[in-house]
């Protein structure tokens, strides 16, 4: 019993502030306990020593260097904004450039594959000339009439210098040594292999016939009995096959 | 039946006076001019708290130099957060908090670099956190203005010793006089904890400092 009261004054005296007085009920428990006496003293004693200690002043220039920091904070602030947002900038850019140019090549690749062939321009740049391959001697023999199967052999001009791909290097390898290589047929069939006896003159470059529907094939020989065959289809244009077919929606004796 | 004695238990946020609202010089309309881009405004807050605010944190941190730093940062804080502050408590409960998070994270980093005071320490042997000793000087002294100091040192590094959670609220409470429903704003805790650590701080120093007692 006594002790729980030393206890409740005890917290009493403890929550009080120095300036304040203590209750009588307190004040008469102190008088009777000598220890809660001896704390509530030693107590006071040690709250004033810490009272004591005060306030500590700011240095002088406290402001200064506070108003110093401030803008030292601010400017650093903006160029931490710069160095932060640069570099997204940065990346932003790469990597729209990235895809410009991810974007450009598709288009490039994507043209060079669907793109119209010129068959005209690559017939001429392709080797004219016909190689006697005895493979090719006897695929001839089994090729329709020549009256049925339109054929164009086109020569290379001396001066031209086609350098597209490995085969054209090749036929001009080939022209160079003046050996015939290429046989340019436009049939379903094949193309007709012009035998060497026969002059080049007489297999004269022919344009490509506008109204043929025929697909147009090139025969391809590097001379050493490896030959390739490109089958380009039929081309055709608004035109030509308005002309073919008839202009059925313009009057009569009109086109 | 029960019955409200004060209307704060209610449970609302403490309102503000209205002399505190229509003052121009008080804190909260510093404040309000300072976000307004008063400089004028923010340097008189900032004269008006310097003094408390180095003192407390020097109380906190025992290292004047360190304790000016730290005062500064509470002071770019507050200027930096004058668009978010809000009016619910006293402006010294806010600028407290502030100081107080600075100082008890300045004292986590000084744990962390096991920095210790060149008076010595010793290991507890139950293998709790080891404590500063600092025995009393008991040799005679000329001066009473040496022993008043050398009392005020002696209370300053007892005060040092003390666990972060006695210690701010001992200062507040001792050292800066402020009442217990302040310094349970400014820790964010219950005025009942706030009492109870205070009282065995008190009971720390007391051991710390019976040669002076």
């Amino acid at each position: 019993m006594r002790k729980n009261t030393c206890e409740l004054i005890r917290r009493e005296l403890d929550e009080l502030n120095l300036d304040e007085t203590c209750s009588t009920a307190a004040i008469e428990h102190l008088r009777e306990c000598a220890m809660c006496r001896e704390f509530h003293e030693k107590q006071t004693k040690l709250r004033q020593i810490v009272g004591s200690l005060g306030t500590v002043a700011a240095p002088a220039d406290f402001d200064f260097r506070l108003r110093a920091r401030l803008a030292n904070e601010s400017s650093s602030a903006a160029s931490h904004f710069n160095f932060v947002d640069w570099p997204v900038l940065q990346r932003g850019l790469a990597a729209a450039a990235l895809l410009l140019v991810f974007a450009t090549g598709a288009f490039l690749v994507r043209s060079m594959l669907n793109g119209p062939v010129p068959v005209t321009e690559t017939a001429k740049e392709s080797a004219p000339t016909v190689k006697e391959s005895p493979r090719q001697l006897e695929q001839a023999g089994s090729f329709p009439a020549p009256g049925t199967v339109k054929h164009e052999v086109v020569t290379l001009p001396p001066g031209k210098r086609p350098q597209r791909n490995k085969m054209d290097a090749r036929a001009q390898v080939a022209v160079s040594n003046n050996r015939r290589l290429a046989t340019i047929d436009s049939s379903f069939s094949g193309a007709e292999v012009i035998k060497g006896t026969e002059p080049l003159a007489s297999s004269a470059a022919i344009p490509i016939d506008a109204l043929s529907l025929q697909s147009f094939t090139v025969s391809v020989d590097d001379g050493r009995g490896n030959a390739k065959t490109i089958s380009v289809p039929a081309i055709s244009f608004g035109s030509q096959r308005l002309m073919h077919n008839g202009n059925q929606f313009a009057p009569k004796r009109v086109w | 039946m029960n019955t409200l004695t004060t209307i704060d238990e209610l449970g609302f946020a403490p309102a503000l006076q209205q002399d505190v609202l229509e003052d121009t010089t008080s804190d909260h309309a510093l404040l309000e001019a300072t976000r307004s881009g008063d400089q004028d405004a923010f340097a008189e807050l900032v004269s008006r708290y310097r003094n408390q605010i180095t003192s407390y944190i020097y109380r906190m941190t025992n290292d004047y130099d360190g304790a000016v730093d730290l005062a500064q940062e509470t002071f770019v804080r507050v200027y930096r957060a004058a668009d978010r502050y809000q009016r619910s408590y006293a402006f010294s409960t806010y600028i407290y908090r502030i100081a107080t998070n600075l100082a008890i994270s300045e004292l986590r980093k000084r744990k962390r670099r096991k920095l210790v005071s060149l008076t010595g320490f010793f290991q507890q042997s139950d293998g709790s956190e080891a404590k500063e000793f600092n025995p009393p000087d008991l040799r005679p002294l000329q001066d009473s203005d040496l022993v008043e100091t050398e009392r005020r040192n002696a209370v300053q590094r007892a005060i040092g010793t003390l666990p972060e959670k006695y210690r701010a609220p001992l200062i507040l409470r001792d050292v800066d006089g402020r009442s217990y429903d302040e310094i349970a704003r400014i820790l964010e805790t219950s005025e009942g904890t706030v009492k109870s650590r205070i009282s065995r701080a008190r009971g720390f120093l007391r051991e710390k400092m019976h040669a002076y007692l």
